[in-house]
């Protein structure tokens, strides 16, 4: 009878999950979805739309996606008409009210940072297809991490109230952990301090903001516009005047042009994840598996390249 | 006195990009006097055009971009090309970046116009939807400018309004009220809005890769789309899945006829995910329409897409076909109506493409289809398309088709088709 009962028990204990689930959260990007892991632990379900093998312009608004908000508590997007050509759509089918723009369960992690490169004065698109509210790659800048992080765990607090303490906890954690890596990149980096590189796209303004390089160049002339030759012969110039050792372009990028660049002008070619996962991602296993490996590998491929 | 002004300029705005802006300033500056001797600058530039030439060369494949000419500018650092151009006070056409503060909606036009050839006189042996031209005569044709206006409504709802220019005047393409906020994974939008009869007929003409609209469709379902004034009603389904289904009940026009019927139409749409890098979509259309003199028209319809995209690429393979049958049941053709009369009986048609699009800025497709022709029987017709997409913003299209109708009569026909979007449209369904 005894044997029973603590069978039982144990039966009800290994039925009964732990620490439940309290919050399903979908995020438009992988490393959204790794900051809302680090950030809500256990209680919360993070994943996301876009793979880091993607190109997040260009994600195809694949209705199966919109199966994946209908069951959203929570929608983080990077903002910035970053996904605009694939989300609304998705959020319009998904029967989700609350995810919508301005939504209580919607999170647009721009809101949380200080945007930079915001056009002054009128835009068109003859100026290519750049984002008229600023630049929305913010996500390799460490600093603008902490504040996206701190808005999601508060936005967690607000949906999730049982789990407040916990959310602000791991929050603190992440802050600690944070400050502890980013000391150690800026030491990778401190010797290649003020180099001068050429990247694809602008989307690694923030990073070399925050890290202190600067980009001289970049390979498409304009935001979207594929780059003429006379541009690439312009790039081989700044390459060479100005002592521009790496060319960084992200993995999902058809690396034709900068490798016509580094042939011309000696510099070479990097290869950089576009997010967390960008090197491969099979199913669950990604790699860089999160946020700080991702951050690992992007300053170790810059650190190494400029050297 | 100039590093003071810097100075206050970075204290006043710590955005970076005004300090590069500066900077590369600085270095224009400074790259001056540098350039004195014309035969070592002219020299220069003969090495920098022959560094152009072989790059192309090395390249080659992609186009010559049209922004060429602007590409010079980035001389001095091409920074500075990324900060977009400080243009003064001078105002400019067009681009309102305050759009949303002042409530506008999402204001767009989409034109698309073609040069037709075709050798048969298509307009009688072979009706169909624009764009065509009379029996070996190249004639320029306007084929639409779509203007659409979107935004929410409310809280609970958004409305989306598509206005198509035409030779004939302007017409209400669609304009529908969708709502948001209804339980139980219902939608229902309520206007006027083409009917959710299969996967062609739902989408407007400038996003089909192909110039034109297959002859089945044009035929069984219409010219210029299957719809009308009424409502459809969505219920997603809670599978794990996108399986959604439509009941639209509306006042339709189908085919060539001009008098609008009521008719109910349902839809069930899913979409499975096969892999990472493809995606299938399987649609089952049904629609009973009333007819004159006590008479019905049914409509019964299947429709297939598959994608397949690797995730990392822009490049992707779309298969897609369709298939229409239509009958009608105790038609007594009404005296005095103006347009052909539908033949009584059961006809069916549809169409087969594959598409492959070829990284950003290319694409090329071939086509299959097969219609009921005018004079009975199966008209068949087979399509080759390439497309080049300068941006994404614009494209240009040469379609080279061969058809050939029950009598043996057959004929090629080329169609050069450009298109345009200007303004912030909505996302295309995928």
């Amino acid at each position: 009878m005894k044997t029973l009962l603590t069978a039982a028990s144990l039966a009800l204990c290994t039925l009964a999950p732990a620490p439940a689930t309290a919050l399903t959260v979908v995020t438009t990007t992988e490393g959204l979805a790794s900051i809302a892991r680090e950030v809500g632990g256990d209680r919360v379900q993070a994943t996301s739309l876009s793979r880091g093998t993607q190109d997040p312009h260009f994600v195809d608004a694949n209705p199966n996606l919109a199966v994946k908000l209908r069951r959203a508590d929570l929608l983080v997007d990077v903002g910035l008409d970053l996904e605009v050509g694939w989300l609304p759509p998705l959020v319009n089918q998904s029967r989700n009210p609350d995810i919508q723009p301005n939504g209580s369960r919607r999170l647009t992690a721009a809101s949380a940072v200080a945007v930079m490169d915001v056009p002054r004065g009128p835009v068109d698109r003859s100026m290519g297809d750049l984002h008229p509210a600023g630049n929305p790659h913010f996500m390799s800048d460490p600093r603008r991490v902490e504040r996206v992080a701190a808005a999601i765990a508060a936005k967690l607090a607000r949906l999730d109230p049982a789990g407040a303490a916990g959310y602000q906890a791991r929050l603190d954690d992440f802050r600690g952990r944070l400050a502890h890596s980013a000391s150690g990149w800026r030491a990778a980096l401190a010797p290649v301090r003020e180099r001068k590189v050429i990247a694809h796209h602008n989307s690694l303004t923030y990073f070399l903001d925050w890290a202190g390089l600067q980009a001289v160049g970049y390979l498409e002339p304009k935001p979207g516009i594929t780059p003429p030759p006379a541009h690439l012969a312009d790039l081989v110039g700044v390459v060479k005047e100005q002592g521009v050792k790496a060319i960084f372009l992200e993995n999902f990028h058809d690396p034709r042009s900068a490798e016509v660049v580094a042939k011309h002008s000696g510099a070479r070619v990097v290869l950089i994840p576009g997010d967390v996962g960008g090197f491969r991602d099979d199913g669950d296993a990604l790699d860089p598996k999160d946020w700080f490996a991702y951050m690992d590998a992007l300053v170790k491929l810059v650190a190494g390249a400029e050297r | 006195m100039h590093w003071l002004i810097v100075a206050s300029l970075l204290a006043a705005n710590p955005d970076p990009s005004g300090a590069r802006q500066s900077e590369a300033g600085g270095r224009e500056e400074k790259g001056q006097p540098a350039s004195q001797e014309t035969s070592s600058e002219k020299q220069a530039a003969d090495e920098k055009r022959k560094l152009e030439e072989e790059i192309a060369r090395e390249i080659g494949g992609q186009p010559a971009s049209p922004a060429a000419p602007g590409a010079t500018a980035a001389q001095g650092g091409s920074a500075a090309a990324q900060t977009p151009p400080d243009r003064g006070g001078q105002g400019q056409t067009g681009g309102n970046p305050f759009g949303r503060l002042m409530l506008l909606p999402d204001v767009s036009a989409i034109g698309s116009g073609a040069l037709a050839w075709n050798r048969l006189d298509v307009a009688t042996l072979s009706p169909r939807s624009e764009p065509f031209a009379p029996a070996s005569e190249v004639r320029p044709v306007f084929q639409e400018l779509e203007l659409a206006l979107q935004a929410v409504v409310d809280p609970y709802a958004r409305a989306d309004v598509f206005l198509a220019f035409g030779d004939e005047g302007a017409e209400l393409e669609e304009a529908y009220l969708t709502t948001l906020r209804l339980p139980a994974g219902l939608q229902v939008r309520g206007g006027k809005l083409y009917a959710p009869f299969g996967r062609l007929n739902q989408q407007h003409p400038h996003t089909f890769e192909f110039v034109d609209r297959p002859l089945a469709l044009a035929r069984l379902l219409g010219p210029d789309g299957f719809g009308g004034p009424g409502v459809d009603v969505a219920w997603l389904a809670p599978t794990p899945w996108f399986a959604e289904l439509h009941v639209a009940y509306q006042a339709l026009t189908p085919g060539f006829q001009e008098a609008s019927r009521n008719g109910g139409v349902a839809r069930l749409v899913q979409f499975f995910d096969v892999g990472e890098a493809s995606t299938l979509g399987v649609g089952f259309s049904g629609g009973l329409l009333d007819e004159p003199g006590a008479g019905a028209r049914d409509l019964l319809g299947g429709d297939v897409y598959l994608k397949v995209r690797p995730p990392r690429a822009r490049s992707y393979v779309a298969l897609q076909g369709e298939v229409v049958a239509r009958r009608l049941r105790g038609v007594v053709a009404p005296e005095g109506e103006e347009a052909p009369a539908d033949a009584a009986g059961t006809e069916w048609g549809g169409y087969a493409q594959a598409v492959y699009r070829h990284g950003p800025y290319f694409a090329y497709g071939a086509r299959y289809e097969r219609a009921p022709a005018v004079a009975g029987g199966p008209e068949h017709r087979v399509s080759a398309l390439a497309s080049w997409l300068p941006s994404e913003f614009q494209r240009i299209r040469l379609q080279i088709s061969y058809d050939r109708l029950p009598g043996g009569q057959d004929g090629l026909e080329a169609l050069l088709n450009l298109q345009f979007g200007i303004g912030a449209h909505g996302a295309h369904p995928f």
